[in-house]
């Protein structure tokens, strides 16, 4: 049971600011993802959480209780570390059961739990080993199991499967949804990857230069993203942005770049009213493009087919427009060639609109 | 199969060439055989002549495989069977016959307990303080970490004899002088920075993470310590007690300055007087020698399969 909350937290390293004036509640029994960039201040928070960095200013809470300098063996936390961190020295079973001798437990209770632990993570059969005689993904699930044996009231993972193959990868993360699940306890993730972010989170935090640029769910941050930083730093191919203005025409306004004229739908325009002539950046996600559709006027994009990569299920278009490479998903029904001007037609109604200076969305502001 | 057509040179490497994979074990061989009979071969000596009497050991060619031996210099040494030779009684006998027993015989097994107590105090001081000095200054951030780390290497490179004077200063208004905890004092602040150093190349070398991981598992910073980092440094602190004990076992020059009778003297300094006495029995000094290096070398033996991996273990950090 554990909602932790960061009340204006800020965290130097030396004169570098790693984490700037951080404001996060963090629900019990959510799981929360830390998402962005190296060198974002994502670990740092999570290394507070756990204690094992002390903060520069603000104050940490978990549930009403301040925890600032409480040293780490005294919060209720289990963590678990992208290099794994077994003790070398130590059996399988000894690494597992170690956070429960140092708590003092029973041994028959150690035992117990230590061999429930190793059952659902399916390394009974390891107990036995050291790390050095275990692959990737096995350690993986030693430190999971050394993590969960401890039932603690907040779960920590650092990257915990940036290490593994990519098969590995998903079949692990399908592992950490079911432990959430099943544990039901508050679960705190830092990851750059974010398919990962955007599978395993009841809400996501997305942060760079230790600020955070957006909070909310998977959803929310993928279809209503604040800012260009979060729009494309999610989404695969990143989102294409294409530099241009507004042009208010009556009623309708107008998003027109070069050969690129595109009629912003009437529910946005309302939040657009009175830009006319504002210097924006247009975002199109490279799915948001169907080819089945008939080109409409204000609807198209036009544009030369750089090359086209087929990806199995469908094929990304690599494709010059206004004399920038712009990406989109298309089907594999229609075989494009190198060289050939296509047309496609766009869902306007998922269109994002920045500002140009401030970079901040038009739509989905605060 | 299609017949592959190759060049005539090809033949010459298609297999390892015969002569020289020989050469090279030969070479080898003997090059071996020569590092160990220049590093035994003293040593072969010592322990031969420890056995013959003096009027053996000067003999030629010399005895490697002793004629007539004796245990006279042992007896001498654990029984003090020595005949006192003063100046009224030097020419009665011929020294070349051999027979003289330095006067200070006895005081051989005192000094070699002197230096045992010495080498154990330093070696366990030096593990209470250079262990958990090394893991603050490798895992804990601290202002001023690097600037101790420096300090305390730049202090390695101080030769002992520009310390004397100032050692024996501090030692002689301490009131220590001829104490054996003036050596223990002066033997540490010049083992202690090299324990240092060593284990913090060592304790760097083992990643954060498991230092993080164990304060999560419920460690404080001591227990992270005693329970997570010492078991896996074991190479470096047997190289480190070794350092140590023998840096403490041979010591000369501060012995040589502090200590004036034989409740403190070491075995070094004994073992040096004895060439000073009226007559010098070189088959008795190569005994105490034998009986010098035995301890080293139970030691050696007893931490044998760690020495290689500890010596290398702080060096060659990733």
């Amino acid at each position: 049971m554990a909602r932790i909350i960061f009340d204006n937290v800020t965290k130097y390293y030396g004169n570098v600011k790693a984490v700037d004036k951080l404001n996060l509640e963090i629900q019990d029994k959510e799981f929360l993802v830390l998402l962005g960039p190296s060198g974002c201040g994502k670990t740092t928070t999570l290394n507070m959480i756990a204690g094992l960095e002390e903060l520069t200013e603000g104050d940490i809470y978990f549930d009403d209780q301040v925890v600032n300098f409480m040293p780490p063996h005294q919060r209720d936390i289990a963590m678990v570390f992208q290099s794994y961190a077994l003790y070398p020295h130590k059996s399988v079973y000894d690494n597992i059961a170690f956070g429960l001798k140092m708590r003092k437990y029973k041994s028959e209770e150690i035992d117990q739990r230590v061999r429930a632990a190793a059952e659902s993570l399916e390394i009974t059969h390891l107990l036995d080993r050291r790390p050095n005689q275990l692959s990737g993904g096995q350690r993986q699930r030693v430190a999971l199991g050394r993590a969960m044996v401890r039932q603690p009231a907040v779960f920590l993972m650092d990257e915990p499967l940036s290490n593994l193959d990519a098969t590995l990868r998903i079949s692990m993360r399908a592992k950490i949804k079911e432990m959430h699940q099943s544990m039901e306890t508050t679960f705190v993730y830092v990851t750059h990857d974010q398919a990962e972010a955007l599978t395993l989170a009841d809400r996501i935090v997305v942060m760079e230069q230790g600020i955070v640029q957006q909070i909310g769910t998977p959803d929310e941050i993928y279809e209503r993203p604040r800012n260009m930083f979060v729009a494309s730093f999610l989404g695969n191919p990143p989102i294409n942005m294409i530099q241009g203005a507004l042009v208010g025409n009556g009623d309708q306004i107008t998003f027109t770049a070069g050969a690129v004229n595109f009629t912003i739908p009437p529910d946005y325009s309302t939040k657009l009213s009175g830009m006319d002539g504002r210097k924006v950046v247009l975002g199109l996600r490279p799915e948001d493009v169907d080819d089945h559709r008939a080109l409409v006027e204000g609807e198209t994009i036009q544009g030369q087919v750089n090359f086209v990569m087929p990806v199995g299920s469908d094929q990304y278009l690599s494709m010059r427009v206004n004399d920038k490479e712009v990406f989109f998903r298309v089907g594999k029904e229609i075989s494009h060639k190198n060289g050939e001007n296509v047309s496609l037609a766009i869902n306007v109604n998922r269109l994002h609109i920045f500002d140009q200076t401030s970079k901040e969305s038009l739509l989905w502001g605060l | 199969m299609k017949t592959l057509i190759f060049n005539s040179d090809s033949e010459k490497y298609r297999s390892k060439p015969k002569l020289t994979v020989l050469t090279r074990k030969v070479g080898l061989f003997i090059a071996s055989a020569i590092l160990m009979i220049y590093v035994l071969g003293p040593v072969g000596w010592l322990l031969s002549s420890s056995f013959q009497t003096e009027a053996e050991i000067v003999s030629v060619p010399p005895h490697w495989i002793p004629h007539e031996p004796t245990l006279k210099n042992f007896k001498a040494i654990f029984f003090q069977e020595f005949e006192e030779v003063t100046y009224e009684n030097r020419s009665r006998v011929d020294t070349s016959a051999g027979g003289y027993i330095p006067t200070t015989a006895k005081y051989l097994l005192p000094s070699m307990w002197n230096s045992f107590i010495i080498s154990i105090a330093v070696v366990i001081l030096n593990l209470l303080v250079g262990v958990p000095a090394a893991y603050a200054m490798a895992k804990i951030r601290f202002w001023g970490r690097q600037a101790s780390i420096y300090t305390i290497l730049t202090t390695r490179v101080i030769p002992d004899i520009a310390l004397v004077v100032p050692f024996f200063l501090v030692i002689k208004n301490l009131g220590l002088l001829d104490s054996l905890s003036s050596l223990i004092i002066t033997y540490l602040a010049v083992t202690i920075p090299f324990t240092v150093f060593i284990l913090v190349g060592y304790f760097e070398s083992l990643p954060d993470e498991l230092d993080k991981a164990a304060r999560v598992d419920g460690c404080s910073r001591f227990q992270a310590l005693t329970k997570v980092f010492l078991p896996l440094s074991v190479p470096s602190l047997v190289a480190v007690i070794l350092f140590t004990f023998l840096t403490s076992w041979n010591e000369f020059l501060l012995a040589l300055m502090f200590t004036q009778t034989i409740s403190s003297q070491t075995l070094p300094i004994i073992v040096a007087g004895f060439t000073s006495d009226f007559t010098i029995s070189f088959s008795f000094i190569n005994a105490a020698g034998v009986i010098a290096i035995i301890p080293p070398v139970i030691l050696a033996i007893f931490f044998e399969r760690y020495i290689v991996s500890g010596l290398t273990a702080g060096a060659v950090k990733g």
